[in-house]
């Protein structure tokens, strides 16, 4: 899928949705990093640290979610040249995820700024930042 | 588990600018791309180009150091309840499948803050760089911890 050749200013994303975040991805994540942090397999932690009774999602892969929905958009991931973003909160097994954006600036030399964010259950923010991406 | 550790004094936090992570190399192999692409859901490509996820995954597993030994050389430990703060990439270029990059990078801030609600707490930031074979740098990440400090 490409991208719109003239994005405008205001311009939505297409938004992507993860129906449920899988605990046994998080469980392969956690080997990949050689994250230790047993929050992200084992509830029994979760539950003693009282932030629920679900793994906890590694925050890098919340950024991959908004980096896909970026990629879908502008014809690649490789498009994207910088993003900044800020995490706000947790997510967890078997959240449903929302990643979006808009359109902020669109320059001559096929630069498009967009603001871009992560929400659990179409209302709670989990990240929000900045994406600038090269289009041409 | 570690114990929380001391708050350090300003002097103690500002000196940690400047300091140098020792750095190290990461390969991204074919078989970390496709696990990662399944765990993102993200496509299985064949031109050869990683996620770019990979460049913060080459940036901190290159670094040098563990996230505790990070944690310990910032004066706190896993117990403070240390967080992300920002988490800032730059793709300069797409990392390579099968490619092995170098990392090196250094501590660029380190700021201490008081919230009428969050009590005091420092902020440190880094920057890596992660660099091709060729020598030029593919990618550049700047990341922050947030460091809840305890009275003493």
């Amino acid at each position: 899928m490409s991208a719109n050749p003239i994005p405008s200013v205001g311009d939505e994303l297409p938004r992507l949705v993860i129906e449920s975040v899988d605990a046994e991805k998080m469980k392969t994540m956690a080997a990949l990093l050689a994250d230790s942090n047993p929050i992200h397999w084992d509830v029994d932690t979760v539950r003693e640290l009282g932030m629920g009774d679900q793994p906890v999602n590694q925050g890098p892969n919340n950024l991959g979610y908004v980096m896909n929905m970026l990629g879908d958009w502008a014809g690649g991931a490789e498009r994207i040249q910088k993003i900044r973003v800020r995490f706000l909160d947790n997510v967890f097994a078997g959240d449903w995820l929302e990643a979006g954006g808009s359109v902020t600036a669109v320059g001559d030399d096929g630069n498009v700024e967009c603001d871009v964010w992560l929400a659990r259950d179409g209302t709670h923010p989990v990240l929000a930042g900045t994406a600038t991406l090269l289009l041409s | 588990m570690t114990s929380a550790t001391q708050t350090p004094t300003i002097e103690e936090l500002e000196s940690l600018v400047g300091r140098q992570f020792p750095g190290g190399t990461y390969a991204v192999d074919p078989w970390r791309v496709w696990l990662t692409n399944d765990v993102l859901g993200s496509p299985q490509r064949t031109d050869g180009i990683a996620h770019p996820m990979f460049c913060y995954y080459a940036a901190m597993a290159g670094l040098g150091i563990s996230i505790d030994e990070m944690f310990t050389l910032c004066y706190a430990s896993a117990d403070d309840g240390p967080m992300f703060g920002e988490c800032d990439i730059q793709q300069l270029r797409p990392l390579e499948v099968g490619a092995t990059y170098t990392v090196k990078g250094e501590i660029t801030s380190a700021i201490r803050k008081d919230g009428a609600r969050t009590g005091t707490f420092d902020i440190v930031a880094f920057q890596l760089e992660v660099v091709a074979p060729d020598g030029e740098v593919s990618s550049v990440v700047s990341n922050s911890f947030i460091f809840p400090r305890r009275p003493k």
